[in-house]
């Protein structure tokens, strides 16, 4: 078997991972490998034909293609390249990854090790929707790959379960090419997407967005012909009595995204439960030393924007790790009431450091607030806090005394 | 009109009738399988618990218990012969009361009536170190049990059957059977065949064809069984099947270790008339998982991939009693004619067995000459994921499709699915190349792949878009293009 | 009378309230982060408009479709207008991105253009 050497590998070439390689190059890291399982660079952004992405690094709103496309021409005129059609098989505590081509089989030792996969969408099966088993059960990102990129319509008539922005956009896209969408069922309180997707692409066409239910039953022996939806009450489960049976030929789930962390677990990088990632610290290294992450494979983002700008963070870790500059984090970071997740998860206490978390409900004006040992050491106030919005606050590396754990709650 | 000609017809494509199908080729006939659905393990044979039973739960003298413990014996030639998956890993019936372990006892004697071997009772420090995760203060353990992955077996049958001349006419649903000049014409929904013998190894279907054949009066419930599957870093927590103690009808829920390492809950058992709906209800699905949890500890939500159920076919008498298999030759009504009533579990276990039942019956009416070119060896689609680095490398200096990974779940590669499309029985539903593959079984169940996948059906076969179906008739992908003249990606 | 909005203008979904008089315009707005949130808000109260996005088939194309948007925001009650000719539009390959696939569609002033290139299909 062949084995080569690259000072850095990049696994994934999406949003995170273009930008995490064209910002190693710029630190001085020429000896950069990305690795990409598909025909293409881009990752997810290439089926996102909707415009909306860039404001922040570009000042603009561009679909998902023209995003990507912006990073890919920034490697090319760097003189870097995407390995594509390669699918990494393995990777080991001490980077070693074992890759497959057309090619053949290749094993690559890297000095440094960006994870930046992805996500994958959750599905009905993990959800346990009863009822039967037909064709027309699509998950959101699927649907919006077959109609984007395939060519291919996918049904007349559809019931959306689950608020997340793919569902909401998939939406408007089914209706924009003339098809009947009868509503969004979100089993949740609040919805799980961004309230401008609530407006732009289900208030603008009539859709009704139905919270507090739950599709209980799909029906159809071979396509589906129907669902049928119940209210849910708050500890989420069908009121009896409010059932409603929707005619339809398609159901869309739009009902989570799972960090795509199949070979971190392999490697034995340990997981948060919370959100599924690995546990980082303030340099995003992972566990295992010199291997790191960023993008939707650490955390779900709401946006591409941020998933790119964490992966340049991690791609400035990567180079001061191979420098042999990371200072040690012994201070961990902890979620207090309110809070679902926080990130990192451990800091050195040696830099400000930016914390990303979601709160766990909908909460109107509030503060996030971070404590040590009972010690408040930062504030942020906002305006509202909702868990499909990633809340950013600075932890000040001068506030925070000593090793005790730091908490970080929504009051 | 012109009407196809057969030897031998058998109604039902199921492990059944491709048993019986690949017995009957060791003999120079024509012979052909009569499936009504697009492809062979859309019911019973592909909805069960893959379980291949020791022999020891059936009443002594029946022919379940006599075809199962042969089958069972026999299983690990069939699978080397055929390259399907089974692991003789044992199974534990778990029992914490002193009435379950006199029922224990009483089962291991019937087991020994029966010839099925391997069976012994454990206790708690036996039980702890063979099977560590089940919850029970003593067990019967089955060392001769096992598991196999039931589409595989089936498929690996039926290929090996239609390797060896035997014709698969899918989608062809027997609608009629009358008997005139010496010989069965068999209508269908595709068409008219004849035959000198028939075979009703329908399944489901049973009772009906039963009739069609003139011998009247069977009685054929469903047993209809929900499963959970769970995701495959469960499989390491369960080496074998774990039972409660059965009842006289009915074994119980279980979960089961499947071939390939993940975890499945169940089934329950609710009689149906209805043998077309495998919808799962919420109350099943919850009572799996609390059921189950009494003698397993780890059914978590979060590892739910997918749920299905399976129908049972029993016949029963007037009281409701399940009966034995019913496997007969009625001359006087039919002749020329082997019927199958009620072919349910141990069915998985005992096909082959069945499948030389049914042909000793027809070489009793008929000499047939042998067919020296019969080969039962089949080779499997290699898969990828099952190799060495050093495998595979060499396999994909031969054929580079073994280095594009389609499905990364389950690691299937481009030249498996091109196997799997290109299938000997012709099967061309989507489900048939999951089934063949494991591609789109995985954790994200087709959210990566399936694309692709429909995409290289369509340009293999030339199908148009709103031809690809998922797994039945009806069970339609796409309502074609969305630009019209665009093509696909 | 109040009116609220939520700007769709960035991911901060502002919620905009504007006090509007009788005939319907705008006296006041308050919620806006940003000037450009008031822009939108006066906009939707007056004439709502909206970019849309979809795709237009590629003839002679290594992909069948060639994503498109709009240069300008159209009228947002045309938007199924503006969808009929992107749906009935083809272009061969190749395409690049940033082409101008319908030019002025509907004479509104804005194009309709790709978002993604297309090579000629491989012979």
């Amino acid at each position: 078997m062949r084995t080569i050497r690259h000072d850095a590998v990049i696994i994934g070439g999406g949003p995170a991972g273009l930008a995490a390689a064209a910002e190693l190059d710029r630190l001085g890291v020429h000896d950069v490998l990305v690795i990409e399982r598909e025909k293409q660079p881009g990752g997810i952004l290439r089926q996102c034909i909707h415009e909306g992405f860039g404001l922040a690094r570009y000042g603009e709103a561009l679909s998902g293609p023209e995003y990507a496309q912006r990073l890919i021409d920034e490697l090319t005129s760097r003189g870097m390249k995407v390995m594509t059609d390669t699918t990494v098989l393995s990777l080991s505590q001490d980077r070693a990854l074992t890759v497959v081509s057309r090619e053949g089989i290749a094993r690559i030792e890297a000095g440094a090790v960006i994870l930046a996969m992805g996500c994958r969408e959750r599905t009905r099966g993990a959800l346990a929707i009863p009822g039967e088993r037909p064709a027309g059960v699509y998950t959101a990102g699927v649907a919006q790959a077959y109609m984007n990129l395939y060519n291919r319509m996918i049904g007349r008539r559809a019931v959306i379960l689950g608020s997340g922005d793919i569902g909401m956009i998939m939406a408007r896209r089914l209706t924009l090419e003339g098809a009947q969408v009868e509503g969004v069922y979100e089993i949740m309180d609040t919805p799980s997407g961004l309230p401008r997707n609530i407006s732009q692409c289900l208030d603008d066409y009539g859709i009704p967005l139905n919270l507090s239910h739950t599709i209980t039953e799909i029906h159809g022996g071979a396509r589906v012909t129907g669902v049928t939806v119940s209210a849910v009450d708050a500890q989420l489960k069908p009121v009896p009595g409010t059932q409603r049976y929707i005619p339809c030929d398609t159901v869309i789930l739009s009902v989570g995204l799972i960090p795509e962390n199949e070979l971190s677990l392999e490697a034995g990088i340990a997981l948060d439960p919370r959100t599924r990632g690995a546990l980082v610290d303030e340099h995003l290294q992972t566990g295992c030393p010199g291997v790191f992450a960023a993008g939707n494979v650490l955390h779900v983002h709401d946006l591409a924007d941020d998933a790119s700008l964490e992966a340049e963070a991690a791609a400035r870790s990567a180079a001061a790790y191979l420098r042999g500059e990371l200072p040690c984090c012994g201070v961990s970071v902890v979620c207090g009431a309110g809070v679902r997740y926080a990130l990192p998860q451990r800091v050195s206490g040696g830099q400000d450091v930016p914390l990303a978390l979601r709160v766990s409900r909908a909460m109107g004006p509030c503060s996030i607030v971070l404590r040590q040992a009972g010690r408040e050491i930062g504030r942020k106030r906002v305006i509202r806090a909702l868990p499909a919005e990633m809340i950013h606050v600075t932890l000040k590396a001068d506030q925070i005394g000593g090793c005790e754990e730091i908490e970080v709650s929504a009051e | 009109m012109c009407v196809r000609l057969y030897d031998v017809i058998i109604i039902g494509g199921g492990v059944v009738g491709s048993a019986i199908a690949r017995e009957l080729a060791r003999y120079r006939l024509s012979i052909a399988v009569m499936e009504k659905n697009p492809d062979i393990v859309c019911e019973t044979s592909g909805r069960n618990s893959g379980v291949v039973h020791g022999g020891f739960a059936y009443d002594p003298g029946t022919l379940k218990a006599k075809l199962c413990v042969e089958g069972n014996q026999g299983m690990d030639a069939l699978a080397k012969e055929l390259g399907f998956r089974f692991l003789r890993c044992g199974k534990v019936l778990v029992g914490r009361t002193q009435e379950e372990y006199e029922s224990l006892q009483r089962t291991m004697a019937q087991g020994a009536v029966n010839g099925a071997t391997g069976l012994s009772l454990i206790g708690r420090d036996e039980l702890r170190r063979i099977c560590p995760e089940a919850v029970g203060e003593f067990a019967m353990y089955s060392s001769t049990s096992g598991v196999l992955d039931p589409f595989g077996y089936t498929v690996a049958i039926a290929e090996n059957a239609a390797a060896n001349g035997v014709r698969y006419h899918l989608c062809h649903q027997v609608t009629g059977l009358s008997r005139r000049d010496g010989l069965w014409h068999v209508q269908t929904t595709k068409g008219a065949y004849a035959a000198r013998y028939v075979v009703n190894a329908a399944g489901l279907g049973c009772g009906v064809i039963s009739d069609m054949l003139g011998i009247t009066g069977y009685r054929v419930i469903g047993s209809k069984g929900d499963y959970i599957i769970l995701d495959k870093h469960t499989g390491p927590l369960l080496p074998m099947p774990i039972y409660p103690v059965p009842s006289n009808t009915y074994m119980g829920i279980h979960v089961t270790n499947t071939t390939d390492g993940n975890v499945i809950v169940g089934p329950n058992a609710e009689m149906t008339e209805d043998f077309a709906y495998y919808g799962v209800p919420q109350r099943n699905i919850d009572y799996l998982a609390e059921s189950a949890s009494q003698i397993w500890p780890h059914i978590h939500k979060q590892d739910y991939i997918r749920n299905y159920s399976g129908i049972l076919p029993k016949w029963v008498d007037e009281n409701g009693v399940i009966q034995d298999f019913k496997i007969e030759m009625k001359p006087e009504i039919a002749p020329n004619a082997v019927n199958l009533v009620g072919i349910e579990s141990p069915g998985l276990t005992a096909a082959v067995p069945i499948g030389r039942m049914v042909a000793r019956m027809l070489r009793e009416c008929e000499a047939f000459e042998e067919n020296e070119a019969f080969n039962p060896v089949r080779r499997p689609i290699v898969r990828f994921a099952e190799l060495t680095d050093e495998e595979r490398a060499d396999l994909i200096a031969r054929n580079p499709d073994y280095g594009e990974i389609v499905c990364r779940c389950e690691q299937v590669t481009r030249a498996e699915i091109l196997q799997a499309i290109h299938n000997p029985l012709g099967v061309q539903t989507v489900s048939g190349v999951k089934l063949r593959t494991r591609a789109m079984m995985g954790r994200c169940q087709g959210g990566y792949c399936q694309m692709r996948i429909a995409q290289m059906m369509e340009e293999e076969l030339g199908l148009p878009p709103q031809a690809l179906i998922s797994s039945r008739e009806g069970a339609y992908l796409f309502e074609g293009e969305m630009r019209k003249g665009g093509g696909c990606a | 009378m109040n009116r609220s909005l939520t700007c769709i203008v960035c991911p901060n979904g502002c919620t905009i309230t504007a006090e509007l008089d009788e005939h319907g315009a705008v006296c006041a707005l308050s919620g806006a982060a940003c000037p450009r949130g008031e822009a939108y808000a006066r906009q939707e109260i007056e004439r709502p408009m909206r970019m849309i996005a979809s795709s237009v088939r590629v003839t002679g194309g290594a992909a069948p479709l060639v994503s498109v948007r709009m240069t300008k925001p159209i009228p947002k009650g045309e938007i199924m207008r503006v969808m009929e000719a992107i749906r009935s539009a083809s272009v061969p390959a190749p395409v690049a991105a940033g082409d101008v696939i319908i030019a002025d569609v509907l004479g509104l002033g804005s194009d309709v253009i790709a978002t993604r290139s297309i090579d000629q299909k491989a012979v």
